[in-house]
């Protein structure tokens, strides 16, 4: 199975990365509703000036009526048609609101109004000095011409769409630049890790060959304890720089897949692991069944050595652990300190820890989630204050029966 | 001689009957305003273009006709130099106000614009 690379250095711990997200919808959502006042501001005034033009012809409209009106006043006793016009339809109301006449084609006229948008149409009221034919109010009505709103709206979204592209353009860096201190303490503590790590490999591999090739048969007991204790701590070192090589530097090399027998392998880790259980008195208890994976052998490797060495970190002494192999999962539990439920979801942060009084730089879990998503394997923790954790990881794919 | 004083009573009672018929604007109005040069029509079309509504027109109308008086006349100052104030009116409120929405009916532009 070949699995490709997207686990890249990436200094933003995913909380960094979610707290960049949440300024960015905050800072999107702001923007937005400032655009949209400024565009609800912007409409009101084109509007306004709509009905200011409108204004202007209108009047000239019901002026001529007024005067239509007043002939037709006073001769109405031979001429009784109502003036009419092609540009505009009009109505007349007496003083008391009732209908005249009209030839308007929205009869729900409003008299304290002095121009207002009705329907498709536009209406325009004039009162009268003289009330001919008994009109107070004269209504003017014309069809709206959309051109203004067609205009308005298209400069609206043109405007708003490239302003809100532009200041969420701004409020990208402006994020970059206030998450640059945090970014710039985890570079260095990355570069710090790596640094570090190089000169580490020389002196723990020295130290690990040298005692195993001592004859411990010829040592007086207080030696062998010595020797034990120099074993333990040895190993102990030897397994971070395992966990900081692998961060530093194995992102860069391909993955050599292959099927690994998970029974043998779980067996020799918990052979290496058992001089540092046995410092605590810790036993471990294994059910394994044949199960095999297809995967790295260094990756599946750093997956155990991290749940074990975690499982005998967080161990009370005398405590246990429970290996469980089945051909679609593994789980690993123990009898340690238990992780309090609400932060259960940090265990795979990196730099978390539980326990400052233990070792370590609290990276394990987080290569081990990183395995786990780069096979499309499951991952599960289980934990209860003071009784134990449990891990629990499927092979959804990629296994063979054992 | 029988016969002359039948048809003259017959003549008299149609003619009774017919004056009976007169309403009141009819009776009260016209025979006035008959031989004045401003019509009724012409006071109708004054009137409403001071008072634009029914309401208005009549209420007005009503309050002059019981309480005459020149500021309040809509006539011009030459027609009343010569045909002065019109006399109070000695109708009642109910026959003038018949008498007004008989006038209102006649004349209601509503009813004659096209």
């Amino acid at each position: 199975m070949l699995v490709s690379k997207n686990k890249g250095t990436n200094l933003l711990r995913s909380s960094e990365k979610s707290s960049l997200l949440r300024f960015l919808a905050l800072y999107f959502i702001l923007v937005t509703m400032i655009l949209l006042l400024l565009g609800v501001f912007y409409y009101e005034s084109q509007e306004k000036l709509m009905f200011s033009n409108q204004r202007t012809v209108l009047s000239n409209y019901a002026n001529k009526q007024v005067k239509a009106l007043k002939h037709l006043h006073n001769d109405f006793s031979h001429h009784n048609i109502y003036p009419r016009s092609t540009k505009f339809r009009s109505a007349i109301y007496d003083i008391e609101g009732k209908k005249i006449f009209s030839t308007i084609k929205h009869p729900e006229v409003i008299f304290d109004k002095e121009i207002y948008r009705i329907g498709d149409s536009l209406q325009f009221v004039k009162y009268l000095d003289d009330y001919y034919l008994g009109a107070k109010y004269l209504f003017i009505e014309v069809d709206e011409d959309m051109t203004w709103y067609k205009e308005t709206m298209s400069n609206i979204l043109a405007f708003g769409t490239l302003t809100l592209i532009v200041l969420i353009i701004f409020g990208f860096f402006f994020v970059r630049i206030f998450l640059r201190p945090m970014r710039n303490s985890i570079m260095l503590l990355d570069d710090f890790i790596k640094d570090t790590t190089h000169e580490l490999n020389t002196p723990i591999s020295a130290i690990l060959a040298n005692i195993e090739m001592m004859d411990t048969s010829i040592m007086a007991e207080k030696n062998q304890k010595k020797l034990a204790r120099i074993n333990i701590a040895a190993k102990t070192v030897s397994h971070l720089y395992q966990d900081l090589t692998y961060l530093t530097l194995s992102h860069n090399r391909e993955s050599k897949d292959e099927w690994i027998d998970m029974k043998r392998l779980i067996q020799d880790r918990v052979e290496y692991f058992a001089i540092l259980a046995g410092a605590k008195k810790i036993t471990f208890e294994l059910d394994l069944k044949d199960s095999a994976i297809f995967i790295d052998s260094i990756k599946i490797a750093r997956v155990l050595d991290n749940l074990i060495s975690n499982a005998i970190k967080y161990n009370r002494r005398r405590g246990k652990i429970f290996i469980v192999l089945r051909k679609n999962y593994l789980h690993v539990q123990d009898t340690g300190i238990g992780i309090a439920s609400e932060k259960v979801s940090d265990v795979f942060e990196r730099y978390t820890r539980f326990n400052s009084s233990e070792g370590g730089f609290g990276i394990g879990l987080n290569i081990v989630k990183s395995i786990i998503d780069e096979y499309d394997l499951q991952i599960s923790v289980e934990s209860v204050l003071d009784v134990g954790t449990t891990i629990r990881i499927d092979f959804l794919r990629g296994t063979l029966d054992g | 001689m029988v016969k002359k004083i039948i048809f003259i009573g017959i003549l008299g009672s149609i003619l009774w009957a017919d004056g009976g018929k007169l309403n009141s604007y009819e009776r009260n109005c016209i025979p006035c305003h008959r031989y004045q040069p401003a019509s009724l029509e012409k006071l109708f079309m004054e009137y409403l273009k001071t008072y634009s509504g029914e309401l208005s027109l009549k209420g007005a109308l009503k309050e002059f006709l019981k309480n005459p008086t020149e500021a309040e006349s809509l006539m011009n100052d030459k027609f009343i130099e010569n045909f002065s104030v019109k006399d109070r009116t000695k109708l009642s409120d109910e026959e003038l106000d018949k008498a007004l929405d008989i006038y209102w009916n006649l004349y209601d532009v509503r009813k004659k614009l096209k």
